[in-house]
């Protein structure tokens, strides 16, 4: 907490938190002076440097420290903690629950805020609670950075217009002007939904695409009601789902995989030649058919005889 | 230390490594910190009015004359913000231990805190679609934490075969959207990586292991081999993904808005269907071999579309 000697920085911070939570009414300056002693003697200068940069620590961290009138008559000013700002307030958890949030906390890497935030969560946690914390950190978290991710998630609560320079997957970049609306995670990444401006409709950001930090421009706009942040994002290119149903052969090695990576997939059958069948839902024809030629010989198109010529077509272009 | 005393004056006599470990600072640290908690207090800061800290042989903290802290600081507006994201990004995972726990302390948290630090985290932050957990992930879990020999049938996707193995499974963990177990492999003597959706039956063999330590979360999931074969790609915009779904030793920016990148790869077929996919969007500069391997490959599964070779 501070630099230099910690040690002595630690006690007058503490005190002076004692002090302003406690004191009856608005304290000025002088009168910090007069009951704390570290204040008191160094020079009224230095003295006031000290207070201040104390201040600072204070607010950083989360301290309410406000200056009021100390009179109806507004002639002088003094310093109060009020108890209701500063106390977090009564949270009932169940033991298994701030265990849950401090796993939270603790996985996907550093993120300093996450950690202090959930250790002042613990102080009324039962005595199991800190035995309980043996397993390590379950997640390796998201490719973003976590200031990143805390400043766009402000933007959204806030309703925020913000602009960042972005990096498409094409690899162009540009700058872009975003009325910030929500938050969505998505298979390790987080993504930012909002109105893009320029382009006038609703976009889906990778924020591990952000190139540098985001600038708040002002005030945003509100979503429209009927908005669904996660219809917005991107499926990628290794997702299939939809309405037409594709029948693919798969080498009895491999179906068992495929089952589990297509969404949807049903085994209806064994062919003749010991091939498994399935029937596979599918939007895109495109990305479905480069995601099967991912199988090589161990996935054939029975049907659609559009999805079968256009691997047969891939294929061959390979050989050109 | 404002988080920390209000813990202590709630749970009088706990262990002070214990709660070192829950706060995130070293023993001594806190042992210092607490040294310094003993000259605060409040005025007139006579002897009556200090904190008084009792620290015994056996490590256990007491405090009393602390009633100020007894209750912590609030959170700030990036801390709540932040336990939340954090709390929100394990939800997403399926299969996720303890998720309805998770969920419900996530909702309290909101509630109370909501009027400033989470206004609207309804509908502002959310998880996209949650796929399915693993089959075997509760066995898995199980296993590692009672140190429990497994025997498996695991699907290399590098390789594309099957193998039966008997791992020792350490680490049970989630990365970029799957769950991996580190484990020992008994019969390679080596510590692998599995990915526990391609584990498709698992069994404990009735042994026991000594945990040697291995790594879980935070680790990079692939590790590096002395038989890794470095597989340079040039690749256009539009198969830019793979340089972010694998891992890439090297990557340089072209002009068409594409990267060349460099892969390590244990094996070339996983690599040669990969190119098979993305066709001319991407373009080998080395091994040769491989380029070989993708027109063969190509030519095999053309085969199977009655085409005569």
């Amino acid at each position: 907490m501070g630099e230099g000697d910690r040690a002595e920085p630690l006690e007058r911070l503490l005190n002076l938190v004692g002090l302003l939570l406690e004191t009856p009414r608005p304290l000025t300056f002088e009168q910090i002076r007069q009951v704390l002693e570290p204040y008191g003697q160094a020079n009224p200068d230095s003295a006031k440097r000290m207070f201040e940069r104390d201040k600072d620590v204070l607010r950083e961290y989360g301290v309410p420290l406000e200056l009021v009138d100390v009179d109806v008559w507004g002639t002088e000013q003094g310093y109060v903690i009020p108890k209701e700002k500063y106390y977090l307030p009564e949270i009932e958890f169940e033991p298994g629950e701030l265990v849950a949030l401090l796993v939270a906390a603790q996985s996907g890497g550093q993120d300093e805020a996450a950690e202090s935030g959930a250790r002042k969560l613990l102080y009324g946690a039962d005595g199991g609670v800190l035995a309980g914390l043996g397993g390590g950190p379950l997640a390796s978290g998201s490719d973003a950075r976590s200031n990143l991710v805390h400043a766009v998630a402000e933007a959204t609560q806030a309703l925020r217009r913000i602009s960042f320079t972005y990096r498409t997957s094409q690899g162009k970049t540009a700058d872009r002007d975003v009325d910030a609306w929500a938050m969505v995670f998505r298979a390790g990444h987080w993504y930012l939904v909002g109105h893009d401006r320029e382009r006038d409709d609703v976009r889906a950001f990778r924020l591990s695409r952000i190139a540098g930090e985001v600038t708040d421009t002002g005030e945003g706009s509100a979503p429209p009601t009927d908005f669904r942040a996660a219809d917005h994002v991107d499926a990628g290119p290794w997702v299939a789902s939809g309405d037409d149903r594709a029948v693919i052969l798969f080498s009895p090695d491999r179906a068992w995989f495929a089952a589990s990576q297509f969404p949807g997939a049903t085994d209806v059958g064994v062919d003749g030649n010991g091939r498994v069948v399935m029937e596979i839902p599918m939007a895109d024809e495109e990305a479905f058919a480069a995601m099967l030629l991912e199988y090589g010989p161990d996935a054939i198109v029975r049907s659609p005889a559009s999805l079968r010529d256009t691997v047969i077509a891939r294929l061959e272009a390979l050989l050109v | 230390m404002l988080a920390i005393v209000p813990y202590l004056v709630q749970h009088p006599g706990s262990a002070l490594d214990e709660v070192a470990t829950a706060f995130g600072v070293a023993p001594g640290q806190l042992r210092r910190d607490l040294d310094l908690l003993f000259m605060s207090g409040l005025p007139p800061y006579g002897p009556g009015d200090l904190i008084d800290v009792d620290v015994d042989e056996d490590g256990h903290i007491w405090i009393s004359m602390a009633d100020h802290f007894s209750r912590p600081l609030q959170l700030t507006r990036i801390e709540a913000l932040a336990v939340y994201l954090r709390g929100t990004e394990l939800l997403a995972l399926p299969g996720m231990p303890d998720a309805p726990a998770l969920a419900k302390a996530l909702e309290k948290l909101q509630r109370s805190l909501g009027a400033d630090a989470l206004r609207e985290a309804e509908g502002r932050i959310e998880i996209a679609r949650r796929g399915r957990a693993p089959e075997h992930l509760d066995l898995l879990r199980a296993a590692a934490r009672g140190h429990e020999r497994l025997s498996i049938d695991y699907f290399a996707a590098s390789t594309g075969e099957w193998s039966h193995r008997e791992i020792d499974p350490e680490e049970v963990f989630s990365g970029m959207g799957h769950w991996y177990v580190a484990a020992w492999d008994v019969d390679a003597d080596a510590e692998r990586l599995f990915r526990a959706d391609r584990v498709r039956s698992a069994a404990p063999t009735g042994e026991t292991f000594v945990p040697r330590g291995l790594r879980g979360a935070g680790r990079d999931l692939y590790s590096p081999t002395g038989e890794d074969v470095s597989v340079r790609l040039r690749l256009r915009p539009a198969a830019r993904w793979i340089a972010e779904y694998y891992a890439t030793t090297e990557l340089e920016e072209r002009d068409d808005g594409g990267v060349e990148v460099t892969l390590p790869a244990r094996q070339l077929g996983w690599v040669a269907r990969l190119l098979v996919r993305v066709g001319d969007d991407a373009e080998v500069v080395e091994p040769a071999e491989l380029r070989h391997e993708v027109r063969r490959l190509a030519r095999e599964t053309l085969v199977g579309y009655g085409h005569k070779t």
